[in-house]
């Protein structure tokens, strides 16, 4: 009989590789310390980035707010609060179509801040769960718990079977736990997993990219933790829930948050208020200098890139699953990278046939795919082609990382608008991050990611 | 260069766009413009990048792809050709032999991309799409399997039934259930029995008019016959080997590409530079590729040790001969691996490749009369293609669905 390891949960090390996946050699990226910034004069709070949570105003126009103030609750659940990153004025609150709040806006001045309880480390490893449930709500975290399948904020009265804490970024020059939390963040990054921990009845993991000696990752208490290895989207929450923890059963959920998130809550519960600073990122290369920088919350994408070159594209998120925005917007709750992208696209004489020695292609027809080149590139917004039937050569299995995904039946049911059969081939199982995946390198240039969203609504809709 | 290509094709847009004369053939403008030039186009949301890979590129390649197996194939029509009329080996030079092969290979290439393209062009501008760059591939790839003394007007006739009835019926690239071009052939076959197969002199060029030899007449006797088509004129208890060495044709000469066939199937050195190439740039299935020379071996492998000594010649015929005598090679690379109509999940196409390798090892010793065998096989595999698909996914979706109970508990 052959030998076979014991399985010890939570304590065993698990690295799970894996090979599929593309990571885009995209030139522009951030290095060096975050960057100290100056307070900006305004920052802004993005309800329509919560999706699930229908935004009531909990302050007017005008009103004077503290740091940790609540601005918005959710419309039928009150307890379920965003607080205010900074001490100051409600500005503005913009509207759009049928009067949803859009953006709010709040103008930066003054201090003060809203005190809770400071909790010890020792009190919070026993938290109970009512105080743990009501204590992160009020936190305004809250929010940061977002569900698998359908990637909406998770429902406070529908617990999940498990916790996944991501602590790998691996989207294209997105930032990771490296910057996000420092080398001391241990003791902070503990406390909120004990917060978690404490939300649930099943188990809480916490990934960490392979190799990575991240001082605040080790030795976490009461978590299992796993290491991933591979290109991108193996450092996708959705991805690493498909591989550790697939919700099961016809409502089976798995909430999942990203570790630098976890190490603020911490803070708030430790500290006692709520921490406001955030390190964002501005790269591509659009960006005259890009950089990391320490700064608050919400603040305007403006005030963090610094020096930028004419003709751009802002992209709130990465290049693959972001969202392009206008200079004066304000920088997500989520997500901490703002690429700028140049956006003119150059036109190539009977670019079919020639040998194009300098673009970046992920396939051998090109010489930089047959030879695997990973040098930065200088890539554009271009479509490079006209849309086509889906040809399946293959081409999506290899950025699938997702376990028994088969895309081409998958994308099939979902472009016959069969919800029920693509729910049987995994559609609730397909990561936003892979669909992006599948749309760069599909030579038909079909666009799955918003055909993933359709067929998530329609999903949706039919159940 | 490309200024000046930027201006004619703006100075003429108008007429093709908007409320221009000419705005119901803006996909021979669109078409025109992508060829000269990479899109303009950019992306309006995620991702908000692409890979320059796009479907012009990809079907340039397959036909860079068939390069190889067309200039071996101009070669040896020119060869056999000089052969034919009675010439030593040496007689013709290299050059000759490719000129006077390209003299026959070309027109018939040159008509079936005109008739085919006008009818995809048709569809475009009826069905308002743009162009479809398949049809760069089937427009090759049918010509290159008939032999090089068809009549043109046939090539026009084959090639419209399979962009229309293969192809286009089903809604264009993408949606065909059988591969186009074996469509064509298949039609062509039944249709033009005479031009197509038989013992005639129609794979040999021996005898046409050519302009670099004064017009010759086929030497006496000259059958023109395959290598297939020996074996099985040996009949029964024939030995197959002896067939083809009285043609002096050895198992190099079939690797080579030295034997007569259709236009570009017999080197099945130059075809497996194609399959290279195809694999390497992940635009061909090796797993296709592959499974269809596992079943072909395998078949005629079990067969060629259970012949007995009343048995056809062609059943004793040793599988490594099999492999580089007839269509097979040609077959196996370019036609089976059509990404439309073969099997499209990864275990599928192990069984679709294996079941026409073993179907073509089937046909021609059970049938060896019948030439036909790799375009018969691969068409009825394409048919099976969605129904051995089926299979694989439902067995999928069943482990899916025990993997996740499982995880469960």
């Amino acid at each position: 009989m052959r030998y076979r390891w014991p399985i010890v949960p939570d304590i065993a090390m698990a690295t799970i590789s894996l090979s599929r996946g593309l990571d885009l050699p995209i030139a522009g990226a951030a290095s060096g310390a975050p960057v100290p910034l100056d307070l900006p004069a305004t920052v802004g709070l993005l309800p329509p980035e919560f999706v699930g949570f229908v935004p009531r105003m909990a302050v007017q126009e005008g009103d004077a707010v503290q740091r940790g103030t609540p601005l918005l609750f959710h419309k039928s659940n009150p307890d379920l609060l965003l607080l205010s990153p900074v001490a100051g004025r409600v500005k503005e609150v913009r509207r759009g179509a049928r009067r949803v709040i859009t953006e709010v806006i709040i103008e930066v001045g003054g201090d003060g801040a809203v005190s809770h309880r400071q909790w010890t480390p020792a009190e919070l490893s026993k938290i109970p769960r009512d105080e743990a449930t009501t204590g992160l709500l009020r936190s305004g975290f809250w929010p940061h718990l977002t569900t698998r399948p359908l990637d909406k904020i998770a429902d406070p009265a529908r617990p999940a079977q498990a916790i996944l804490v991501s602590g790998t970024e691996t989207g294209p020059l997105q930032p990771g736990a490296d910057v996000l939390i420092p080398a001391d963040g241990k003791t902070a990054l503990q406390a909120g997993l004990y917060v978690l921990k404490a939300l649930i009845d099943g188990p809480v993991y916490v990934t960490t990219p392979a190799g990575s000696r991240h001082p605040a990752f080790q030795g976490l208490e009461g978590v299992s933790t796993s290491e991933f290895s591979g290109p991108h989207p193996s450092g996708d929450p959705a991805v690493q829930v498909n591989h550790l923890c697939p919700p099961t059963g016809a409502s089976g959920v798995v909430w999942t948050i990203r570790a630098w998130d976890v190490w603020l809550i911490g803070r708030f519960f430790l500290e006692g208020s709520y921490p406001g600073d955030r390190v964002y990122a501005a790269v591509g290369l659009g960006v005259k200098q890009p950089r990391f920088v320490s700064t608050v919350q919400g603040a305007p994408i403006a005030h963090i890139l610094g020096a930028i070159s004419d003709g751009v594209r802002i992209i709130r998120g990465s290049v693959l699953t972001g969202e392009s925005v206008s200079s004066d917007a304000y920088t997500s709750y989520y997500r901490r990278g703002v690429h700028v992208l140049p956006e003119a696209v150059e036109r190539k004489v009977l670019g079919w046939a020639m040998p194009d020695l300098g673009t970046f292609s992920v396939y051998a027809a090109y010489v930089k795919g047959l030879l695997g080149s990973k040098t930065p590139a200088d890539v554009r917004p271009g479509v490079y082609g006209g849309h086509r039937a889906m040809i399946p050569i293959g081409q999506y299995e290899r950025v699938i990382a997702s376990p028994d995904i088969l895309p081409d039946p998958l994308f099939r049911s979902m472009i016959a608008g069969d919800i029920e059969e693509a729910t049987k081939l995994g559609l609730l199982e397909l990561s936003p991050e892979e669909a992006a995946l599948c749309t760069y390198i599909c030579p038909s240039k079909n666009e799955f990611q918003i055909l993933l969203r359709e067929s998530l609504a329609a999903y949706e809709k039919e159940n | 260069m490309k200024g000046a290509i930027e201006k004619l094709l703006g100075s003429v847009r108008p007429h093709f766009y908007g409320e221009g004369k000419l705005k119901w053939a803006w996909p021979l403008h669109e078409g025109l413009e992508t060829f000269l030039l990479t899109s303009s186009e950019k992306t309006h949301q995620d991702s908000h990048v692409r890979d320059p890979m796009d479907m012009k590129r990809l079907m340039i390649f397959v036909v860079f792809a068939i390069l190889p197996a067309m200039i071996a194939g101009m070669w040896n029509i020119g060869h056999q050709g000089f052969l034919g009329e009675g010439n030593t080996a040496d007689a013709a030079s290299i050059v000759q032999c490719f000129l006077r092969g390209a003299w026959h290979m070309l027109p018939i290439v040159i008509v079936s991309y005109t008739a085919g393209g006008i009818w995809e062009l048709l569809f475009c501008i009826v069905r308002k799409h743009e162009i479809n760059e398949g049809f760069l591939v089937t427009g090759l790839l049918f010509p290159l399997t008939l032999p090089p003394t068809i009549p043109l007007w046939m090539v026009a006739v084959g090639v419209s039934f399979g962009v229309v009835i293969g192809k286009e019926v089903f809604g264009g690239t993408g949606f065909n259930v059988l591969n186009p071009a074996l469509t064509a052939r298949a039609f062509a076959f039944f249709a033009f029995p005479a031009a197509m197969s038989g013992t005639g002199s129609v794979w040999n060029v021996a005898g046409k008019w050519n302009p670099f030899t004064a017009y010759a007449e086929p030497i006496q006797g000259f059958t023109g016959a395959t290598p297939l088509l020996a074996i099985s004129a040996a009949g029964r208890g024939g030995d197959p080997l002896a067939a083809l060495a009285a043609e002096h044709w050895t198992w190099t000469d079939a690797f080579l590409g030295n034997i007569p066939g259709s236009m570009a199937e017999s080197s099945a050195l130059a075809i497996l530079i194609g399959a290279g190439m195809l694999i390497v740039t992940g635009i061909g299935s090796w797993r296709i590729m592959v499974s269809c020379v596992l079943g072909l071996v395998v078949t005629t492998g079990i067969l060629s040790q259970v012949a007995g000594p009343e048995s056809m010649a062609i059943m004793h015929l040793p599988p490594h001969y099999h492999l580089v005598v007839g269509g097979f090679m040609f077959g196996a690379v370019y036609m089976a691996t059509d990404p439309v109509s073969a099997a499209q999940t990864q275990v599928g196409r192990w069984i679709y490749g294996f079941g026409i390798g073993a179907m073509v090892g089937l046909i021609r010793v059970f049938n060896p009369a019948y030439t036909e065998a790799v375009m018969m096989a691969i068409l009825f595999m394409n048919v099976f293609a969605p129904l051995i698909d089926y299979v694989v996914i439902q067995r999928s979706t069943r482990r899916r669905v025990a993997r996740l109970a499982a995880q469960g508990g």
